[in-house]
């Protein structure tokens, strides 16, 4: 009779366990429910959709019969294409480059004991704040050719005026510029919470042992700050892979196909030449191409990790 | 000492070309949008306002339908910024407290879906919403751009909750309130500052949104300042684009954000920093 109440009294309380856990699942999952709901509908539903249109024939009038890899194919033939491709790549290493390096030496400005840091903090926002189709715009008036700023500048201090959007290596310039501006104070912002992290003590046990500012950087700031360069390197590299706006802004592409990058592309082929295949195809291939930035980038965290 | 010194020189060179940088741009939009059009189609350029007005955002008004565009920006923003808060923060206080075997790598999940690119993602969204006619409407954009900024928001959030003790929501169950009840009135005005943050760092991301609204609105109902701004750029006349509008708009644009961000710096740059420096 004991036993078999105390089994009763066990199973009635790992009744009450499981309903009580089965509940707080159910919990989880309504909490959970209208987030997932939105992410499955406006990004994995798509992108599954995005892949199997990428082998159909998909035009205005719906999607029509699989073709293989013919859009693929298309993609490969086609000069514009691996253009946008290479740019793609050199635009996001060169601007990941120089907001990583910039955004540190400001970072350091912002962390430094000056009267002028907190306008210093205050001035570092306000590119952040600046719409990027907005940059886009004043970029491109700064560089117009006859009534931009920088062409006066330069003509004041005695040099020869640019063309700078005309031409396409100036023209990939003026972009990346465009882009560096607008994104390095995010990063420096990111990189001095980093530095005020660091314990003082560090700096006073290494210059102690007679360690100069150089030396400081390179041995106590440069190790301890190296993790987040890694991290943030690796969320612009793959933000910035998908980057639209400011080329759309400044430059549609041109001149020719000279700062063209694939997101543009994609909208191009899309919206506004309607060959649904053939934007899926280019949809896919910067997919990859994110995907093996993200595989780079984790193998490289983890190296730093163990 | 003397090293001492020249480091001082170094930092404030350093300040002075950082600023300059920086601002160099702000102050060539902001000067454009107060300049009458023949001054700013002259050579040499202007440096400082000569003849300040206020004629271009009049201008804006009749040029474009101004006033349209600023109310669907700011509704969308708005909303767009409410959603993602409220669905991220339910997302969190569920990843945070209700842990069991899997629930990690539904948040990993989360997070990773933000590598997707959304232009990649427009193309069959844009065939579904033009099939069931929801093309140009407000609703349609604050579904797209909220959840764009769910997954950033869900993983800041997840950090804020995991800091409250877990004993103050234990203690209200204990006490007879059920748990999804405690989330309202126990944990979320614990979390408001949290919430608030995230609700300014979302509604500028929204108000700067433009691919979403580029694609979705085709007509004034839903049409955006982003939008709003190339439409001007599109106009070319003799001389060249009507630069002096499209600064002006670009003015009215930056100012609400940046007086948000001047508001709001301390918490906009915790709320940035907290998921990065962990």
């Amino acid at each position: 009779m004991a036993i078999s109440s105390m089994t009763q009294a066990a199973a009635g309380r790992r009744r009450r366990w499981f309903s009580a856990r089965a509940r707080l699942i159910t919990l989880f999952c309504i909490l959970v429910l209208p987030a997932l709901a939105l992410r499955l509908f406006t990004a994995v539903w798509p992108i599954i959709a995005t892949i199997d249109w990428s082998f159909r024939r998909v035009d205005a009038m719906g999607a029509g019969n699989y073709v293989g890899f013919a859009n693929y194919s298309r993609f490969l033939g086609d000069q514009v294409m691996t253009a946008s491709f290479s740019f793609t790549f050199w635009y996001v290493i060169a601007s990941t480059i120089l907001q990583i390096c910039l955004g540190l030496l400001v970072s350091l400005l912002l962390n430094a004991a000056f009267k002028g840091r907190a306008i210093a903090r205050s001035i570092n926002l306000i590119p952040w704040a600046v719409p990027l189709i907005v940059a886009a715009m004043g970029f491109r008036w700064l560089l117009d050719d006859q009534y931009g700023l920088i062409n006066d500048l330069l003509i004041r201090v005695g040099l020869p005026p640019v063309h700078w959007l005309i031409q396409a290596d100036t023209a990939r310039l003026g972009v990346i510029a465009a882009n560096v501006w607008r994104n390095t104070p995010f990063i420096a912002m990111i990189f001095l919470a980093g530095l005020q992290g660091i314990p003082q003590d560090l700096y006073e046990a290494a210059q102690l042992d007679g360690a100069g500012p150089v030396q400081l950087f390179r041995y106590v700031t440069l190790p301890l700050v190296l993790p987040l360069v890694i991290t943030m390197s690796m969320f612009f590299a793959i933000w910035q892979l998908a980057s639209f706006d400011l080329i759309y802004g400044m430059t549609q592409g041109g001149p020719g196909f000279a700062t063209s990058v694939l997101a543009w592309q994609i909208y191009k082929q899309a919206f506004q030449a309607f060959n649904f295949g053939y934007a899926s195809a280019i949809s896919v291939v910067l997919l990859l191409v994110i995907a093996l930035f993200g595989a780079f980038g984790y193998m490289l965290f983890r190296t730093r990790q163990v | 000492m003397k090293f001492l010194r020249s480091s001082k020189i170094g930092t404030w060179l350093g300040f002075a070309l950082f600023a300059v940088v920086t601002l160099l741009p702000f102050y060539w939009i902001l000067l454009s949008a107060i300049t009458p059009r023949q001054d700013l189609f002259s050579s040499p350029v202007h440096y400082w306002p000569e003849h300040p007005t206020l004629d271009n955002f009049i201008s804006l008004f009749t040029v474009i339908p101004f006033w349209s565009y600023f109310i669907n920006s700011s509704v969308m923003s708005l909303l767009s910024a409410f959603v993602s808060v409220l669905t991220s923060f339910l997302a969190a206080y569920a990843f945070s407290r209700i842990k069991f075997r899997g629930s990690n790598l539904l948040l990993l999940f989360f997070l990773i879906t933000t590598a997707l690119p959304p232009v990649s993602t427009l193309l069959p969204l844009y065939d579904i919403f033009a099939r069931f006619h929801l093309l140009n409407s407000l609703a349609g954009l604050i579904i797209l751009v909220s959840s764009m900024i769910v997954p950033f928001t869900v993983w800041i959030l997840v950090s804020f909750v995991d800091q409250i003790p877990k004993e103050l929501d234990d203690a209200a169950t204990v006490d007879g309130c059920p748990r999804w009840l405690a989330i309202f009135i126990i944990v979320a005005p614990i979390c408001m500052p949290a919430l608030a943050t995230m609700f300014v760092i979302n509604f500028v991301i929204a108000w700067n949104e433009l691919l979403i609204p580029l694609v979705f609105s085709t007509n004034v109902t839903a049409k955006t300042l982003s939008v709003g701004i190339t439409e001007l750029a599109v106009q070319a006349n003799s001389m060249s684009k009507p630069w002096e509008l499209i600064s002006a708009i670009g003015v009215a644009m930056i100012v609400p954000v940046m007086v948000l961000v001047f508001i709001f710096q301390r918490a906009i740059v915790s709320g940035l920093t907290q998921g990065a420096v962990k």
